[in-house]
């Protein structure tokens, strides 16, 4: 694959290309799903394919072959190239790739058991064991869905700068959902389970014990009232102190928001942005999560951002045109969801770092507000400067007691704001859960994390 | 082209049902993609993409083991009808399963291929993105423009075991704009889009104009105390609830497996009187319309809601067999272009909600104090039936008149309370999320407000 890479990138600099890359790849992956003790589906992929992009004076050319032959690769350069030119001609902000080193390594991700060398039939038990599980649990389990997915693949970047770097990359990823129902109320409790590695991942305690997980909660929610809604102090467990740290901060941190003029944190970069005790730190490099990589889509070596320093904004997430762009160094943090989509800046394990409180100090200080467990999803508008992020479950605090059940609080707040409101850090940092972030329709394997931190001014949507 | 396509799925059916299959159907797709990019004003981006695959479901005792290959050479193809047969094999036998759709004539439906599209070049693309994000930018407040456009002609074909052999052609364009307005520190922006099987150069100017306008106008922004308080809703805002509310709400697989709040509801009362949906795979340049769905059951159209009356529920073959009654050929592969990537499974085609008599200048005239919501991306919570989220983009209305947009502030309502809250349902339409829908007025929502 790497002398096909080469031979494509000499391609598209023939035709014309002032710097050309590519993304080749061959994977294999396995989805199953069960649902309610039967298999629903039983999914393989076989996926070749390759990307390639072509930038002249400003503009990028991009073409993509689902076919790895000599003649499928050429044309798809020579594409490429037309492509940067129809964009080029046209283009009103010019601007150059500042040249860089070229990068020859291969990396390959931890993995002791390859997904392809286990039978299907094992992977299914596994399912059907995590099913059996849920509904085991308990006889309010109304509706089970277990589910595991895995990838093993090969991908080659190249580019004109003479980079060629090989990645054998392996992931697994589990995960529950259980509904219960009692006296007319219908809850669903969920669990997860995912990180770069072979299929040893699924024998992990945490993976073992995924159906009860997801059980419990669901059951535990039958008694959970819908939340009021209004403004509060509110004070988030790690899951969604990585949650906030991704929508509310990480996305208008990504260089390609900057230039495209759609992020509230442009000239920003020395600003006090955040609480003293708030440091926010995007780091594809933490081994054993589901963020993980070293190289980035682009061929750059992945490296830690520390994108708020003790409150301070200190710098933004690049790739290779922004870093060009805006006079900075490309930091790895560029990735494209498959050869099929062009590289764009992505977070990869995002969090906000450890402070000095407990987290029962935490909720004695609060005195009266909200205390906000588990993360379902987020979104954010970096351009309007507003975020929403949604919990699983939430628990009224009054006098420093933690009380009442709540479900299905949204909690939104503005970009510039919320770090700022940040009262208290606590002293009890994990990463989360294993998750996708969505941009630009690409999804991206990522993990956030952080400790229980206390937030006053928190806008809560909720029923009551 | 076709009969390529429709012989290499039929061999395939033919390889699956060697590999052990008693039940199988295969997909062959072949797409390609034209798209630009403006960033800031200036073009940053031109694509092309040709994406062939091959999509294999087999069944074994009805258990099901699908795979797919990218590309259409044959050898790929025996592999992953290999594997889609082990993989049926391996899973746990189904007595639920009671087979596929038998051979029928497809749909006739107008409007899913429009030559004009096929015709355009990546020149053509990139001066309509310029010309979008020109008009998307074309004011002193705007700071940044930035827009997408995007073609595709789709061509599938879709073989089974019981001789079903259907193939069709299908084309879209889509365009989405994005304009930052600023205005000292004050930032805000607009967006629109606009999707469609059929070229609309006159598209152009509406999205364009549409984004640069929500833009400025949000820049004047407000508070809202929490509270309860009516909503007109802006079609945006309620395609993509409704999407995910209704859409997802019918479908008899979570209806089955009573993870729906509708689950049990057939016949009853689930709104207003005034709130009437259909699902309509037959709308003629609708994203969403097709011949026949993604297992080759016929495309009909069909009543969700009645009069606020819940009439049907969603089916694909399986959960049609489960229940003893015909498909209704809501097996999905995609919207605009059908994907080989993912096994068909339930969505809605185009969901539609009939129009009523009111202008919006009516339902905002006849608010006192209230709220005009244009964006929300939330998901409702299925099994509850209760939605709060984030209102991305809002507006105050007081007295009858559209106010500043409001800044951080949330809805929550139940939706049952909401659909039989509907008390004016808007003139006119707009496809949205794969909704077609006027505007509504909702009586009573929770406000949760920063002020």
């Amino acid at each position: 694959m790497e002398d096909l890479a080469r031979k494509t990138i000499d391609h598209a600099v023939k035709a014309g290309a002032r710097f050309a890359d590519l993304r080749m790849e061959s994977s294999t992956g396995t989805n199953i799903v069960v649902m309610d003790g039967k298999t629903k589906t039983v999914t393989a992929q076989i996926e070749a394919g390759c990307g390639v992009r072509a930038f002249i004076g400003g503009a990028w050319g991009f073409a993509v072959t689902n076919e790895l032959s000599p003649g499928s690769l050429k044309t798809a350069a020579e594409s490429a190239v037309k492509m940067a030119k129809v964009a080029q001609a046209k283009a009103k902000i010019k601007f150059d790739i500042k040249a860089g080193k070229s990068v020859v390594k291969t990396d390959e991700y931890p993995c002791r058991e390859k997904p392809t060398e286990i039978p299907v039939e094992e992977k299914l038990k596994f399912v059907l064991s995590k099913d059996k599980a849920m509904r085991a649990r308990d006889k309010r389990i109304v509706s089970t869905n277990a589910r595991y997915d895995d990838f093993e693949g090969v991908r080659v970047v190249a580019n004109s700068f003479g980079t060629a770097v090989t990645t054998k990359e392996t992931w697994t990823l589990g995960a529950c959902s259980a509904w219960a129902k009692s006296d007319g109320v219908m809850q669903r409790g969920h669990a997860s389970v995912g990180n770069v590695g072979g299929h040893e991942l699924m024998s992990t305690a945490d993976a073992v014990g995924l159906g009860e997980e997801a059980a419990e909660m669901a059951i535990r929610l039958l008694d959970s009232k819908p939340v009021p809604a209004g403004k509060f102090t509110c004070i988030l467990d790690q899951k969604m102190t990585g949650l906030m740290a991704h929508e509310a901060f990480g996305h208008a941190c990504e260089a390609d928001a900057i230039l495209a003029g759609a992020s509230v944190l442009e000239g920003r970069v020395g600003e006090v942005v955040a609480s003293e005790e708030v440091s926010l730190i995007d780091d594809p490099t933490v081994e054993s999560t589901f963020g993980y990589f070293k190289y980035d889509w682009e061929g750059v070596k992945a490296s830690k951002h520390m994108l708020i320093d003790k409150g301070v904004l200190k710098g933004f997430m690049h790739n290779i045109e922004t870093s060009s762009r805006m006079g900075s160094t490309p930091n790895g943090s560029s990735r494209a969801q498959a050869f099929n989509s062009p590289p764009i800046i992505r977070m990869s394990n995002t969090y906000i770092g450890g402070g000095s409180w407990k987290k029962d100090e935490l909720i004695e200080e609060l005195k009266d507000g909200l205390l906000i467990q588990g993360a379902q999803y987020g979104y954010v508008e970096p351009a309007k400067g507003q975020f929403m992020f949604k919990c699983d479950e939430a628990y009224a605090v009054k006098n420093g007691e933690v009380g009442e059940r709540y479900r299905d609080a949204s909690l939104s707040g503005v970009i510039l704001e919320v770090l700022k409101n940040v009262r208290g850090v606590a002293n009890d940092f994990i990463l989360g859960d294993p998750g996708y972030c969505g941009k630009g329709g690409q999804s991206a394997r990522t993990t956030d994390g952080g400790p229980h931190i206390c937030i006053s001014d928190v806008v809560v949507g909720g029923l009551a | 082209m076709m009969a390529e396509l429709i012989s290499i799925a039929g061999k395939a059916v033919k390889s699956v049902t060697k590999f052990g299959a008693t039940h199988c159907d295969v997909l062959v797709t072949n797409t390609r993609t034209l798209s630009a990019d403006i960033e800031k004003g200036s073009v940053k981006q031109a694509s092309m993409a040709n994406d062939p695959g091959v999509a294999i479901r087999a069944f074994r005792n009805g258990s099901s083991g699908f795979a797919y290959c990218t590309g259409h050479d044959a050898k790929s193809i025996d592999r992953a009808a290999s594997l889609a047969a082990s993989q049926a094999k391996a899973g746990t036998p189904d007595s639920d399963f009671k087979g596929l759709p038998e051979k029928a004539t497809p749909a006739k439906v107008g409007g899913l291929f429009e030559p004009k599209v096929a015709d355009l070049g990546s020149d053509d693309v990139v001066g309509m993105v310029m010309e979008l994000a020109a008009i998307a930018g074309d004011d002193k407040r705007i700071y940044s423009s930035n827009a997408s456009v995007n073609i595709s002609v789709c061509e599938v074909a879709l073989a089974n075991s019981n001789g079903v052999e259907m193939t069709q052609k299908m084309s879209s364009h889509d365009m989405v704009a994005e304009s930052v307005a600023k205005d000292g520190s004050d930032m805000f922006s607009g967006f629109d889009f606009y999707s469609s099987r059929r070229f609309n150069a006159d598209a152009l100017r509406e999205v364009g104009e549409s984004a640069r306008d929500h833009a400025i106008k949000g820049l004047s922004q407000t508070k809202i105390e929490t509270g309860d308080y009516p909503v007109v809703m802006d079609p945006l805002a309620l395609g993509f609830l409704l999407a995910n509310a209704v859409g997802a709400g019918v479908n008899a697989d979570s209806v089955q497996r009573k993870r729906s709040y509708l689950a049990g509801k057939l016949g009853e009362k689930v709104g207003a009187s005034l709130f009437s949906v259909t699902d309509d795979p037959t709308i003629e340049w609708a994203v969403g319309s097709t011949a026949f769905d993604g297992e080759g059951t016929p495309a009909r159209k069909k009543a969700v809601i009645d009069k606020g009356k819940l009439s049907s529920y969603l089916y694909d073959s399986y959960t049609a067999g489960k229940d003893s009654v015909q498909s209704t050929g809501n097996a999905s592969r995609g919207g605009s272009a059908w994907s080989y990537r993912s096994p068909p499974s339930i969505s809605i085609s185009n969901l539609v909600v009939h129009e009523g008599r009111s202008t919006f200048d009516q339902m905002v005239r006849e608010t006192k104090n209230g709220v005009y919501l244009r964006a929300t991306f939330d998901h409702p919570n299925l099994a509850t039936g209760e939605f709060s989220g984030l209102m991305m983009e809002s507006y105050k209305i007081d007295d009858g008149e559209l106010g500043p947009s409001i800044r951080q502030a949330t809805i929550g309502v139940g939706l049952v309370d909401m659909f039989n809250s509907i008390d004016m349902v808007g003139k006119g339409h707009k496809d949205c999320f794969g909704v077609r829908t006027p505007a509504i007025r909702i009586s009573k929502a929770r406000i949760g407000g920063s002020a």
